[in-house]
């Protein structure tokens, strides 16, 4: 049995409406870093506060250590909590906000005052304890909120878009601290983020949520090497997959996947899977960094782009192109004297493609 | 902010100080007036500072008698005022019509020397709090109407900041059906004179014992004030983060000490700005009290009719105002610091 549980989990904001979090399940183990990973509006944040006690759940159970949560307020589910506004009290200083939390406890004042110092220490604000939180920057008021969360000992550690007010550099720095932190306390996390280099960077497992729904649960190299649905293909990875509808049609020299831009001949293990698609349409994605504008050996042709333009990225480059109408990015790493208007000739690496199934969104092969 | 050239100083200097003489000259007439004596107050034009002594000439006169002789300033010299041999009436004289509290047989023992060295000015100092005694000896009630008044502010803030801030609270944090009409309907009865409504409250209070009391009174300037709270407090709650109460609850606090700790203190200017409102409703009210009580007056409504009835003087009616405006001075200046405290940075 796992650590914590959710089980048919459903909310509606009003009655009769639509489920923003439609009959989710999962489970977590102890000390997992998870990560919720979803645009806006997929219900990941709901899902959290359902699990925090601030939303009022409309079916389905959450069980934390086999027991079920549901009846308990906020406060008796021994959770902690990050917020993306931080939430640090604005009257009280630093040290009163660590402490708040032990206070209501009833604990005596000389351990207060020697697990206050320890959680700071920890998240290095020891030396901001008398001041008030308008006095400091955005990084630090969320390093309070940090030392705030791990001054008590909870069962599980809620992290709602914790960084996402911070300026870029700093963002990169506080998740490995966060990450460092989370080992250091053997703590279990749930991590909500609509941003998936953070998710990718943080994550044991990441939980990919589009509508109410999980897409997909896996290591964030399973969601990006073999991801389940068309929704998670185009959503992790920058640039995103490219998609093409294509028809699977079988000739004398093989199989192949057609439009009238691409021809691109299909290997010889993916052809079991795609028997029952024969003659229909599917999507083709293809990952920009497998698209390749010159041949080798083990890659085959499929198209011709135009490039409209280089996105020059340092380490590597993005290629704008058009196939038609549509525009194809791919990623490159070396051959960057690419001019824009130039002609392509595409080929993808063979073992990099995916089908996906047009009514279900799911992946065939 | 750009430099002001000599001009836009000089202009600008000459507007805030005619500005600054406008508001001030009243004011020090009016402290000047509650410091002078009846002598003072007789003298046209009246000076604007209030003097700090008495001077009067004394010539000694056959059969015992003195004459006192005063000079108003006027240019005129020292005129007779009063020609006398009694102490007694000598005493009453000086405690009257210049506000000094001297024994008359000391009085006449220090005009004495006058019959060996000739006409004499002599000095005194003058009491400076004489009005201000006066105006609790001429007006009994005035201690106990100061002591009401307080009463009634107070409950007017209890009340008003209770019901008001709860009031203010659902409006920001609930969503009902009604919230609208509810937040419309309080600013319509902020618009309702509480005269207006004193009558009626008079026949309801009777009705139920309360009047005469200072329940009832604060209860009639409780109407407008919670609904001035309620708009001020619900501004305030609407801008405190949800997530900050969201903390608290995640973190070990019920709902009660989420309130008491967490949103209650960072609502606190609104609270001391509204409660200053509340205040001075009670603090100024004269009639309003004037319809709702009948033994248990309230300090502004003593002073008012100090000013109406008085026929002794002005002045004391002037030393019941600064003592009626002292606590509210006392109370806005203590009130001020957390109005203007501001969460988020500035700290005025």
């Amino acid at each position: 049995m796992s650590y914590f549980e959710i089980k048919d989990l459903q909310k509606r904001y009003t009655k009769g409406g639509p489920l923003v979090v439609d009959h989710m399940d999962m489970s977590i183990d102890k000390g997992e870093f998870i990560v919720f990973l979803g645009p806006s509006g997929c219900g990941k944040t709901t899902t959290l506060r359902m699990i925090a006690g601030l939303e009022e759940v409309s079916g389905g159970d959450i069980l934390v250590d086999g027991h079920s949560v549901l009846a308990l307020s906020p406060r008796e589910r021994e959770v902690s909590m990050i917020f993306q506004s931080y939430a640090v009290w604005p009257h009280m200083t630093v040290y009163q906000n660590i402490a708040y939390p032990l206070k209501l406890q009833k604990i005596h004042k000389n351990e207060i005052d020697s697990r206050v110092k320890e959680a700071a220490e920890i998240t290095q604000i020891s030396g901001l304890l008398d001041r008030y939180p308008s006095q400091l920057s955005g990084g630090q008021r969320q390093r309070i909120a940090v030392s705030r969360a791990i001054v008590i000992n909870p069962k599980l550690f809620l992290m709602d878009e914790p960084l996402s007010n911070l300026d870029a550099k700093l963002r990169v720095s506080m998740r490995t601290d966060l990450r460092e932190i989370h080992n250091k306390m053997g703590a279990t996390s749930i991590f909500v983020t609509h941003d998936q280099s953070e998710a990718m960077s943080l994550a044991d497992r990441i939980f990919i949520m589009n509508r109410g729904k999980i897409e997909q649960v896996g290591t964030p190299m399973e969601v990006y090497q073999q991801s389940a649905t068309k929704f998670v293909a185009g959503f992790i990875g920058t640039p995103p997959t490219n998609f093409f509808q294509v028809t699977i049609t079988r000739t004398q020299d093989g199989w192949y996947a057609m439009n009238q831009d691409v021809h691109l001949r299909i290997p010889e293990r993916y052809q079991q899977a795609l028997l029952p698609y024969e003659e229909k349409i599917v999507d083709l994605g293809l990952r920009p960094e497998f698209i390749n504008p010159y041949s080798g050996t083990s890659e085959i042709p499929f198209s011709k782009a135009k490039v409209n333009f280089v996105e020059q990225q340092g380490s590597h480059a993005i290629l704008i192109t058009t196939i038609e109408k549509s525009i194809v990015k791919i990623e490159i790493n070396d051959f960057f004297n690419v001019k824009p208007g130039a002609i392509l000739s595409l080929t993808v690496k063979k073992d990099m493609m995916g089908f996906f199934d047009q009514t279900t969104g799911k992946r065939i092969i | 902010m750009n430099k002001l050239s000599i001009l836009e100083k000089t202009m600008i200097s000459l507007i805030l100080s005619t500005i600054i003489l406008v508001v001030l000259i009243p004011l020090l007439f009016f402290l000047s007036t509650a410091f002078s004596n009846a002598t003072e107050m007789t003298v046209f034009p009246k000076s604007l500072f209030a003097k700090r002594n008495v001077t009067v000439k004394v010539v000694p006169q056959d059969d015992g008698k003195y004459e006192i002789l005063y000079d108003y300033g006027k240019g005129e010299g020292y005129t007779s005022i009063i020609t006398t041999s009694s102490g007694e009436k000598l005493e009453k004289h000086f405690q009257r019509q210049y506000g000094l509290m001297i024994n008359g047989d000391k009085l006449l023992s220090i005009f004495s020397i006058t019959r060996d060295e000739g006409p004499k000015e002599f000095t005194f100092k003058k009491d400076l709090f004489y009005n201000f005694k006066e105006f609790f000896k001429v007006v009994p009630n005035a201690k106990s109407a100061l002591k009401n008044s307080i009463i009634v502010a107070a409950l007017t803030i209890l009340i008003s900041l209770t019901l008001g801030s709860m009031a203010g609270y659902a409006i920001a944090r609930y969503r009902f059906t009604g919230r609208k009409g509810i937040n419309i309907t309080l600013l319509i009865v902020r618009m309702f004179p509480t005269v207006g409504l004193s009558v009626p409250m008079a026949v309801i209070l009777i009705k139920m014992g309360l009047f005469d009391t200072m329940i009832g009174l604060a209860l009639l300037y409780s109407i407008p004030n919670i609904a001035l709270t309620s708009w001020i407090t619900s501004s305030i709650f609407v801008g405190i983060n949800k997530n900050l109460e969201e903390a608290s609850l995640i973190f070990g606090a019920n709902r009660l000490q989420t309130f008491w700790h967490i949103t209650l203190p960072l609502a606190f200017p609104a609270m001391a700005a509204s409660s200053m409102y509340s205040f001075l409703t009670a603090w100024n009210d004269t009639i309003s009290a004037l319809i709702l009580t009948n033994k248990n007056q309230t300090l502004s409504l003593v002073v008012y009719k100090a000013i109406g009835s008085s026929s002794s003087g002005i002045q004391y009616a002037a030393a019941g105002s600064i003592v009626l405006i002292i606590p509210a001075l006392v109370f806005t200046m203590i009130i001020r610091k957390y109005i203007g405290q501001m969460w988020g940075g500035v700290k005025l």
